[in-house]
């Protein structure tokens, strides 16, 4: 007898990436040889290479995560829904080490693997993570010639007040990484966006196998065999960059984290972090990073910027603001410019140019996941709040942090 | 019912600007830290972390956060905090409408200030923005160095923010005699774009004298000038039994990345040209890079 296992009701290997939210599974018998009834037990469990996350199930849409389930499936072919999710604090390291195992009373009849990715500290992934980042943000940015461009120039002058000062700023955001996020993983599926945790030192983030070392004239520096030494924004090489703190030391100035979750418990006090942590954050900097028009041509605005959505998700959790009819979830005022209320569409996903908005629309529509069907093609702010699915999980956006709990 | 609803909803929004006021005060008690002469530095400077989102609320507090970046009589260090404070201020694009006119007045007034730092950063920040007042006063100080603000390298590195035909040529005047390596390196850097420097880039590529930077940017810029000259460039040096194993490491790099993988597994002389790479007594990372490269072909 054989099963199969699908997560996220797909049988595509794009699709087997989960995080700590649950993730929508079946299974069924694909070859009923032995059976003698028209069910059959079969226990599902899961299994860890060293190292590799861990993923719990549930049978139905509600209650804890176990680290077995067994399930009554019909042999007749019928699918059995299931729900599997990441155990916090156990996430992968690569693809694939993590496995479901499927057994009828001691027999192996079906298995699939999968991966427990989440985004994680920069500062801390493992020699495999970053060189698979790595090599996936360059292959992104394809020497100035590849799909980075569109998202360079969605952040340039005209384009500015789309996203800040004013209440869109986090949402904003969260989908302008989301959306490259889910380029990055088209070309390698295994990887994640990882954050820059500004409020504490982060040495190996700055090294030349990774985001590069600036020397005194702020070039940033890369080994021979790093290939972001190719990178390349509007038609110039390399990155401009020139920390203005120790490297070894965390930027001075900064909120910490702790801080900065303890700004306010609305929304409209909360988005001040936009002044400090994160611009503090920017000017920590000379170079490319230090300027609004300029400063996504450093990749590392976009470890930045992660490190500011992880602080904002953090702080929902905290205050439990996934719930955009509740006032203190965002900040509502009908004055707000286009993009920064609630049910507005995003630029430039919503591809609007032209009045209020620039007047190109890079990049096109947000790209689809084949795990999720959040936020959709054309994300409003409000569906960028419940990104964990915490209301409605039909809003899960695919995306969690290793240290953020559902 | 409604009455009470009404009186509710007055409440909460007496609640909520109270709320915003006090953030707003402490904002602006900041700023009257940061810009007092009675304080000390090590209180201003820590006090210009807490001024971004103030900057703007009140007409007074600008004005007097850009007299502290604009007079050469405060503290460096304060001068530096109150810019690093108004940058911050100016990434709430919307907010730093009504005080950006000024801001970039006053960065001008400092492009050409007693402190070589201060200018620096004033200037990569005008440059940023495309400032043309700050482009003329790069592209007078590399022809005319009397007139320099800037070490020609740092001149060279802001230009490449708004890159044209005037700077191209003071960059192909530079390489010509390059007063330092930097400096060549990034007149390289900026002539990356221009399609009339592809001999150029062909010479640096094939000078084995020139550092490995120089040649990696001459390789990646003949590769987005000429996308088909990467395979033919990045050959030529992993044949070359005589070249460094460090531009070696550089062209397999780019030909992992951004190579044509089926014309490069039918490449026979270059995969056995990596293979021998493979074995030498290169540093192990390279060696690494060279494997993963062949693993790829079965090699």
């Amino acid at each position: 007898m054989n099963v199969a296992l699908e997560i996220n009701n797909s049988a595509s290997p794009d699709a087997q990436f989960v995080t700590w939210a649950p993730s929508p599974c079946r299974i069924r018998v694909v070859n009923p040889a032995g059976a003698t009834a028209p069910t059959v037990s079969v226990k599902l469990s899961s299994v860890s290479a060293s190292g590799g996350g861990t993923v719990g199930f549930r049978s139905g849409t509600t209650g804890s995560f176990a680290s077995t389930l067994t399930l009554t499936v019909p042999v007749n072919g019928s699918t059995v829904p299931f729900f599997a999710a990441g155990k916090f604090g156990q996430p992968s390291t690569s693809s694939g080490d993590v496995g479901i195992e499927a057994r009828v009373g001691t027999t192996l009849v079906g298995s699939t693997k999968l991966m427990v990715r989440v985004r994680k500290n920069a500062n801390t992934l493992t020699a495999g993570e970053r060189d698979r980042f790595v090599a996936a943000f360059a292959k992104l940015n394809n020497q100035g010639l590849g799909r980075f461009a569109d998202f360079r120039d969605m952040h340039v002058t005209v384009s500015l007040p789309q996203a800040h000062g004013a209440p869109g700023f986090l949402p904003w955001h969260r989908a302008y990484l989301l959306d490259l996020e889910r380029e990055l993983q088209a070309i390698d599926a295994s990887v994640a966006l990882p954050y820059w945790r500004f409020d504490q030192p982060a040495p190996n983030i700055f090294k030349p196998d990774f985001f590069g070392s600036s020397d005194s004239l702020g070039t940033v520096r890369f080994s021979a065999t790093n290939p972001l030494q190719f990178w390349k924004t509007d038609g110039v090489q390399g990155i401009n960059r020139r920390p203005f703190f120790n490297v070894a030391v965390a930027p001075p100035g900064l909120l910490t984290e702790a801080q900065t979750l303890a700004i306010g418990t609305q929304y409209r006090v909360f988005r001040t972090m936009e002044g400090n942590p994160h611009g503090l954050a920017h000017t920590s900097f000379g170079g490319s990073i230090q300027s609004p028009p300029t400063a996504p041509k450093d990749p590392l605005f976009f470890l930045l910027h992660c490190n500011v959505d992880r602080l904002w998700a953090k702080w929902q959790r905290q205050n439990s603001r996934f719930d955009p009819a509740v006032t203190a979830s965002f900040d509502s005022n009908p004055a707000s410019r286009p993009g920064h209320k609630l049910p507005d569409t995003m630029w430039p996903w919503n591809g609007v140019t032209g009045g209020t908005r620039p007047p190109t629309a890079p990049g096109g529509a947000m790209a689809a996941s084949p795990c999720v069907v959040a936020p959709g093609l054309q994300p409003r702010v409000q569906d960028c709040l419940d990104y964990h699915g915490v209301l409605n999980a039909a809003s899960n956006m695919g995306f969690d942090y290793d240290d953020v709990r559902l | 019912m409604a009455k009470k609803q009404k009186a509710k909803k007055q409440k909460t929004k007496k609640r909520k600007a109270a709320k915003k006021s006090s953030a707003r005060m402490a904002g602006r008690r900041a700023i009257s830290v940061a810009t007092s002469a009675d304080k000390t530095v090590k209180q201003r400077v820590a006090a210009m972390a807490a001024a971004p989102l103030a900057v703007c609320e009140s007409e007074k507090d600008l004005q007097a956060m850009l007299k502290v970046l604009s007079d050469s009589s405060e503290p460096i260090a304060v001068r530096l905090a109150a810019l690093q404070s108004l940058g911050a201020a100016a990434f709430s694009v919307l907010s730093f409408e009504s005080c950006r006119a000024d801001y970039i007045a006053t960065l001008r007034k400092v492009a050409d200030d007693p402190d070589p730092e201060l200018r620096q950063r004033v200037l990569g920040i005008l440059m940023r923005e495309k400032d043309g007042y700050a482009q003329r006063k790069l592209l007078d100080g590399l022809k005319n160095p009397a007139k320099a603000l800037l070490p020609p390298e740092k001149a060279l590195q802001l230009l490449s923010y708004d890159v044209h035909a005037d700077a191209y040529s003071v960059a192909r005047d530079i390489l010509k005699k390059p007063p330092n390596d930097e400096a060549k390196r990034e007149a390289l850097r900026l002539l990356a774009a221009d399609a009339k420097a592809v001999p150029l880039f062909e010479k640096v590529l094939r000078d084995k004298k020139e550092l490995r930077e120089n040649r990696q940017i001459a390789a990646s810029a003949l590769h987005a000038l000429h996308p088909d000259k990467l395979q033919q460039s990045a050959r030529k040096i992993l044949l070359d039994k005589s070249d460094y194993a460090d531009i070696k490491a550089t062209s397999l790099t780019a030909l992992e990345q951004f190579g044509d993988e089926e014309a490069l597994g039918k490449d026979k002389a270059l995969l056995q040209s990596i293979n021998r790479f493979r074995a030498s007594k290169a540093p192990a990372k390279y060696k690494q890079t060279a494997r993963r490269f062949l693993s790829k072909y079965d090699q």
